[in-house]
């Protein structure tokens, strides 16, 4: 569970009525359970066991809470290794600090998975910003110094296609429950020419955050919720002359962040829309041919996402400022700030429409899955369909658990950092993972049990509404999925580029800077190469 | 004379030993980086996976020569001591880096590429020319060092104003310096992100407050520059107004006090006699300035990514985009080399004009 989340938890944590009710389910949940007996219920009894370490709104949790969850999630890890069998073995580990978190996590984790090992782990802390640039460099100079590394899954293009992970060994596939991951963490993401070299232990996704006073009936727009982008094209009109029923400033509809240069990360915003209409249900490519690797960020689809967000700009239908506001800007300024009645964005914005000192909007804010569209661009018949089409954006892939080709000669030390590894995705560590400050979101079917949630002492309303829209988008049949292929930012970072040069007029249409994105990738295809990049494009997406 | 008598009473053995020295000490520095290099290039298999053996001979290199200069040289190879590891320091941290960056410019090198580092001879300078966002942000760099003028000109006032007689001048000066103290990336948060934040910034209200209907600073071309150069001003003039006071308080006060006796007005005080006087420190107030600026990124990247559509990009943060965002080291370490190329021979034809002027004047 990411920080702001977990604050919104205890921030709308109810009452005293409400946090008895919860302890009483758990007392009669834990009642209930004495009474039968087996694995499942033991199971379950760990499950309720942990979420009550340090307990829903008792302050964030600290390294002896780690330890101890840790220590209480070992049962799947002693059922594959003797105590003391990683006597003398020593790993390292590379991974984030991000907000005293990911590897602080790590660490007390595998405290007592070291313990009861032998294993010793040395530690790699490494800031976000620090992150791609210390891996990038790591692989092109051939110097990987680290045995386990947390990583992205857009990065395995890089690495796996690169023979640089070792392939997960069967029982660590067990171990870790892997069929309960969400749809679209699913084989083919996390593997590579059929080899599977992820644990995972995130999700990532864009939903469609919208506030409930402009939609619906009696509210500034009179519409329903729009679930099409076509929908959101008209709000400008509906809007104009509309002051927010919060702040009294003009109203003003859906937010994209105009500004777009974010490292990569702001062209997902793009991809928000585009997906809609780019993303063919029959079809799992939508940024590329995958026989050629022509982009296809320049077909009809793309170029009618683009052309929605130039006619919104000709129509001064954004704040004033949009020009210049980023996503983060967009996110956290604008929308919670009470400017905008919608964005897409991922999970933080629902945690922090609560929490966040600056927000306003917590208690109008609901979710849903991203809009569609009523046609979507095939182009294997290079023909539009007139059909309804939803295309949830699962923008970047979560982090996930992955073991170096380093260890691969030491069958000893391979085992090792498997199991070590395994101890992080487990699913029970998970469900901790989810409830409290980690960093990480949930990505495993078991993690939507919102009985459980609600046990711990969570708001069902608000679980239910959150997670679910979540929930929806990873196991969508037509989700975008991330290509995982070696310099998937670089495209991505270009294209922000030309994207705002477009936007701001100097190109002559919509399609024109779509060209001019798609000879750019073009380029870095070739630099990069693209036989190789046709490749592994296929191989991650599983054709 | 002293030096040759010095050296006449070396003994020849003593000078041989020096001599072989120096050479063993660049063979062995010579052999090891030519056995490295052919490691690299799969040529030999030598199993070295670092290029640490040749660091090592290059230091064995720098002590053989420093010795190998007292053998021969005696006491004039004393004082040689003094600036061979300068040199060597020199040699090994600025010239050799750039040497190695310039052999990357000219290699087709993507981080991503699985075929690693590919000479393509001027394949790079050729796309630089090509290049529309390299060259938006090269005219971007001519309007931003064309505004060094106007910071030279608010610089000298504020220097004019801190050497006079004004009350709690040293608290003034001390006031005046605190912008140079602060990061550039704080100031970017304090005063782009922040204070001029369309919604709540004071700045932006304040401009709604005086009847400005949407006070929006980035997202006009013209208007974003002028922000961006406004908060580089303002951590930068200081610098420039610190150089000048050092200038105006060396002056001789006698100059001005008979000017002012043959009744000279302070207009003509000023223009006829300090601001002449001043113009050897002027001059390098504005060339440092001038490098400066040419180094510009740091609030552009933080406050606009260079927009909107490439307006406030620096040549500087184009190529931190390129590098950092892209991993396209090969052409961005070109676009690097180029812009010193291009920033040497401007200042330098910039440092002659101004020196063939002031000979002039003086």
């Amino acid at each position: 569970m990411r920080v702001d989340l977990y604050n919104h938890v205890m921030a709308v944590q109810a009452s005293r009525r409400n946090f008895m009710k919860g302890a009483a389910a758990l007392a009669a949940g834990t009642a209930l359970s004495s009474s039968f007996m087996g694995r499942a219920v033991a199971q379950d009894n760990l499950r309720a066991q942990i979420l009550q370490i340090p307990g829903v709104g008792k302050g964030s949790p600290t390294d002896a809470d780690w330890q101890k969850v840790g220590e209480l999630c070992l049962g799947a890890t002693k059922a594959n290794v003797a105590q003391g069998e990683f006597a003398g073995v020593e790993l390292t580990f590379m991974g984030l600090n991000n907000q005293n978190l990911h590897n602080f996590l790590f660490r007390g984790f595998l405290k007592p998975w070291e313990a009861y090992t032998g294993a010793k782990i040395n530690w790699i802390d490494l800031a976000q910003a620090d992150y791609n640039a210390r891996l990038q460099q790591s692989i092109a100079t051939g110097t990987v110094d680290f045995d386990i590394t947390e990583m992205g899954a857009p990065f395995e293009g890089d690495t796996a296609g690169k023979g640089l992970l070792d392939e997960m060994p069967d029982w660590v596939a067990e171990q870790i429950d892997s069929k309960d991951l969400v749809g679209y963490l699913q084989p083919p993401v996390g593997t590579w020419n059929g080899k599977t070299y992820r644990i995972n232990i995130d999700g990532d996704t864009h939903t469609f955050a919208y506030r409930k006073d402009y939609f619906g009936d009696g509210s500034i727009s009179g519409q329903p919720v729009p679930t099409h982008w076509e929908e959101i094209a008209k709000l400008p009109a509906a809007l104009a002359g509309k002051s927010d029923p919060l702040t009294g400033a003009p109203a003003y509809g859906f937010l994209d962040p105009l500004k777009y240069q974010w490292g990569g990360f702001g062209f997902y915003f793009l991809g928000d829309r585009a997906a809609a209409y780019a993303k063919h249900p029959d079809d799992p490519a939508w940024l590329f041919d995958p026989d050629t690797m022509k982009p296809r960020v320049n077909n009809p689809g793309w170029v009618q996402a683009i052309q929605d967000v130039m006619d919104l700009v000709k129509a001064n239908a954004y704040p004033p400022d949009q020009l210049n506001a980023d996503p983060n800007t967009t996110a956290f300024s604008q929308f919670l700030g009470g400017t905008g009645a919608a964005l897409c964005w991922w999970g933080d914005v629902g945690s922090n429409a609560r929490t966040s000192d600056t927000s306003v909007v917590g208690d109008v804010v609901g979710f849903s899955i991203n809009p569609g569209a009523n046609k979507v661009y095939n182009s294997k018949t290079a023909a539009w369909e007139e059909k309804e089409n939803f295309a949830p954006n699962l923008a970047y892939l979560g982090w996930g658990i992955y073991v170096t080709s380093r260890v691969s000669g030491d069958e000893k030390k391979r085992k090792a950092a498997w199991s070590a590894a395994a101890h992080l995705g487990g699913k029970d560590i998970a469900l901790w993972t989810a409830a409290y400050p980690s960093g990480f979101q949930p990505y495993r079917n078991s993690q939507f049990n919102y009985d459980e949630w609600v046990a711990a002492g969570y708001d069902r309303a608000f679980v239910e509404d959150y997670l679910g829209s979540n929930l929806d988008s990873y196991n969508h049949p037509n989700g975008a999925i991330e290509p995982r292929i070696p310099g998937i930012f670089q495209y991505y970072s270009i294209a922000e580029d030309e994207l705002v040069k477009g936007i701001n007029g100097q190109y002559a249409s919509a399609q024109e800077t779509a060209d001019a994105i798609a000879a750019a990738w073009e380029k870095i295809t070739d630099q990069i190469g693209r036989d190789n990049q046709i490749k592994l494009y296929k191989a991650s997406l599983g054709m | 004379m002293a030096i040759a008598s010095n050296q006449s009473a070396i003994a020849p053995l003593r000078r041989s030993w020096g001599r072989g020295l120096i050479i063993a000490g660049t063979l062995l520095f010579i052999l090891t980086a030519l056995a490295q290099a052919l490691n690299a290039a799969g040529i030999l298999k030598l199993g070295l996976t670092n290029w640490r053996p040749t660091l090592f001979a290059f230091l064995v290199f720098a002590v053989a020569i420093g010795a190998g200069q007292v053998l021969m040289r005696g006491q004039a190879g004393w004082r040689a001591l003094f600036i061979l590891p300068a040199g060597l320091f020199t040699v090994a941290m600025a010239i050799f880096p750039t040497l190695f960056g310039l052999s990357i410019a000219f290699t087709d090198w993507n981080l991503a590429s699985l075929t690693g580092q590919k000479f393509n001879g001027l394949d790079n300078l050729f796309q630089l020319l090509r290049d529309p966002f390299y060259w938006n942000a090269m005219v971007n760099m001519v309007i931003y060092v064309l505004f060094v003028l106007v910071e030279y000109a608010i610089a000298f006032a504020l220097a004019l104003l801190l050497n006079a007689e004004i009350r709690a001048r040293k608290f003034w000066r001390v006031v005046f310096l605190i912008p140079l103290m602060l990061s550039p990336v704080a100031v970017s948060w304090m005063v782009g992100k922040s204070m001029l934040e369309y919604r709540f910034g004071p700045v932006a209200r304040f401009a709604r407050w005086i009847g400005f209907q949407n006070p929006s600073f980035f997202t006009d071309p013209w208007v974003a520059r002028i922000w961006i150069e406004i908060m580089d001003a303002w951590v930068s003039i200081p610098f420039v107004m610190i150089l000048l006071l050092a200038g105006l308080q060396a002056l001789p006060k006698e100059i001005t006090e008979a000017a002012k006796v043959d009744g000279a007005s302070p207009w003509q005080r000023f223009w006829q006699i300090t601001f002449p006087l001043m113009l050897p420190v002027s001059l390098t107030a504005i060339v440092l300035r001038i490098i400066f600026k040419l180094k510009l990124a740091d609030i552009i990247i933080t406050v606009t990514s260079g927009g909107p559509g490439g307006a406030t990009d620096s040549v500087s943060s184009f190529i931190y985009r390129e590098y950092r965002d892209r991993s396209n080291v090969g052409y961005g370490t070109m676009l690097a080399m180029f812009y010193l190329v291009v920033i040497v021979i401007f200042i330098t034809v910039l440092l002659n004009v101004l020196s063939k002027r002031m000979r002039r004047m003086t």
